[in-house]
């Protein structure tokens, strides 16, 4: 069953051609990650997909519903979720609190004024299962601002996890990260249950040959490439693009 | 970290500061001449306002510059209640100026949330100055002769054999300001609350954990109306007159400064700032009355520049010395 599907997407920024009729769906549970070159519309095209930004033109489809101008929170109880390049966590909050709002989002409750937040004993086990998996739980009492930058990377992902999603849209989860830091964000995402289905934008080689069923290469806001690992590495196209990066192509292996 | 020591200590360090505000509160004034009770429940009633203030500023991060707009407002609705019907009941004036305060901010949240930042500043401060020059215009809403309506009397609450003096209407005002900081405090801590830092944290990612954002900060922005209408009925009683200027910006300015002062986004912060202006402001107008403008200029500009978390980051620190220095709190 397709989970996404995007339909001879565009968007313009005046003059600029972000993304131009960009087309591919993925099927549930598939690992399909983005890769293309700064400015290729990465962004772009997830900001699009969840909702921060509205298209040109062209529609967006999850699960067969037409989603192209619903905004971002009711996506989220659809079921996306994202996390973003530039960490946006609630530096001035603990890491428990951070999780607890993330669970109540798409809950009821998220409007109740009266009773405390951190009294819901269901959620607190949630939270507790959550972080967990995120190696956080330890730091559930921390500020967030005080976090190194890769356990805030695993929080930003444990945040979006929190919200039970079927899609999940993972931007540069491995930014700033420390090799080793980054291969546990690897094995974070490989641990994600079949019924999730994961759209992830990187650079770290690694990480993209790491996890992905697919990719799809971006390059100024076309699709220029669409297949299996293996496709993309042999594709004459993407390696004129990635000049710089052929080496790093060549030098991990596909996984 | 954990509070280790034995049970009563650990008791009183968390108690002693609400036992000692109880007293300061519930038994001092009692025992002050009766001009000096007059300050003390003038200092209650910008607390409420003050509270509300940094209900929308110090959590939902959002600075309004327009926020006596609701407090001018219930102070007018009293006061034009009084005027043209002669209704003096508390019954009838608390419930009225509360849903005229809660109706302005129904109407100025639909427009000024549009905007964020410095432009949502702009327009809430734009909209108070619209209110303010309407009321300074519109002779209906005036006392003959005057700006403003004065001869407000005190409350009538229908118990026949109540006398109402000083301290008594102190008391009265006191229950309010309980109510008030306890409902705060329950916004606070539920998921509403935690929401409105959320959004003040990062907007962009409340939306995608599924929050309506502009709802929320819709709603607190009512909400927060509804205490400030609250402060401006009782302020309207104590003062016995409300003129245009408690809807203008230099009344809007007072609960940011008192925000500021004693410490955003905390419990105590805007109860701590409003007893220090309204305590300054009393002694400067014994000395010298014209410079108080100047002096609460000065004291804003000393507090953003060398105490940017308020007073009561060094209220707690200097109470957790003590903690320290008895071993009841550790590590």
């Amino acid at each position: 069953m397709e989970a996404l599907r995007v339909d001879s997407l565009s968007k313009d920024f005046g003059g600029v051609h972000a993304l131009s009729s960009v087309s591919f769906s993925v099927g549930t549970g598939q690992r399909l990650v983005v890769i293309g070159p700064n400015g290729a519309g990465k962004t772009t095209l997830f900001n699009v997909i969840n909702g921060q930004l509205s298209p040109t033109s062209g529609r967006v489809f999850f699960f067969e519903q037409d989603i192209t101008n619903m905004p971002t929170h009711q996506r989220a109880h659809l079921g996306q979720a994202r996390s973003f390049q530039i960490v946006s966590l609630f530096l001035n909050l603990t890491v428990l609190d951070n999780a607890l709002i993330a669970l109540h989002g798409t809950k009821p409750s998220r409007f109740q004024m009266f009773w405390p937040m951190n009294g819901y004993r269901n959620l607190m086990d949630e939270a507790r299962k959550n972080l967990d998996a995120a190696m956080l739980w330890e730091k559930r009492d921390e500020i967030v601002k005080n976090l190194s930058h890769g356990e805030q990377r695993r929080l930003e992902i444990a945040l979006s996890l929190a919200q039970n999603p079927k899609l999940l849209l993972l931007d540069e989860p491995s930014s700033g990260l420390t090799r080793d830091e980054s291969s546990e964000v690897i094995g974070l995402i490989k641990n994600l249950g079949s019924k999730i289905t994961v759209l992830i934008v990187d650079h770290d080689m690694n990480l993209v040959f790491g996890v992905a069923d697919r990719i799809i290469v971006l390059h100024y806001g076309q699709v220029i490439a669409d297949g299996t690992p293996e496709v993309i590495r042999d594709d004459p196209r993407v390696r004129e693009i990635y000049m710089g990066m052929e080496e790093c192509i060549d030098h991990v292996g596909v996984g | 970290m954990a509070a280790r020591g034995s049970p009563l200590q650990d008791l009183i360090t968390r108690f002693l500061p609400w036992i000692g505000a109880g007293v300061v509160l519930g038994i001092l004034p009692a025992l002050l001449p009766s001009y000096m009770q007059s300050i003390w429940t003038k200092f209650l009633i910008f607390a409420i306002f003050a509270t509300s203030f940094d209900l929308i500023y110090g959590h939902a991060g959002l600075l309004s510059l327009g926020h006596a707009a609701f407090f001018g407002a219930g102070g007018y609705a009293v006061g034009v209640l009084m005027l043209h019907t002669g209704i003096t009941s508390f019954w009838v004036g608390l419930p009225l100026g509360i849903l005229v305060a809660v109706a302005i901010a129904v109407l100025f949240g639909f427009i000024s949330l549009r905007v964020s930042g410095m432009y949502f500043l702009l327009v809430t401060f734009a909209l108070a100055q619209l209110l303010y020059s309407v009321a300074w215009n519109w002779l209906w809403i005036n006392s003959p002769g005057m700006q403003g309506i004065a001869g407000i009397p005190l409350p009538d609450l229908g118990i026949p054999s109540l006398e109402w003096n000083t301290i008594y209407f102190y008391y009265f005002v006191l229950i309010f300001f309980c109510i008030c900081f306890y409902l705060v405090y329950r916004i606070m801590n539920s998921p509403f609350g935690y929401a409105l830092r959320g959004i003040r944290e990062s907007e962009i990612r409340m939306q995608a954990l599924g929050y309506n954002t502009w709802l929320y900060k819709f709603i607190i922005f009512v909400v927060t109306g509804a205490f400030a209408g609250l402060a401006g009925v009782l302020f309207a009683y104590f003062n016995r007159l409300i003129s245009p200027v408690y809807l203008g910006v230099g009344t809007s300015f007072l609960p940011m400064c008192m925000v500021i002062i004693g410490g955003s986004g905390t419990r105590i912060g805007p109860v701590i700032g409003a007893m220090v202006i309204i305590f300054v402001e009393y002694f400067s107008s014994l000395f010298t009355p014209e410079r108080w403008p100047l002096i609460l200029g000065g004291a804003f500009v000393v507090a953003i520049m060398y105490a940017r978390g308020g007073i009561v980051i060094y209220l707690s620190r200097f109470w957790k010395q003590i903690g320290y220095r008895h071993g009841s709190i550790e590590g």
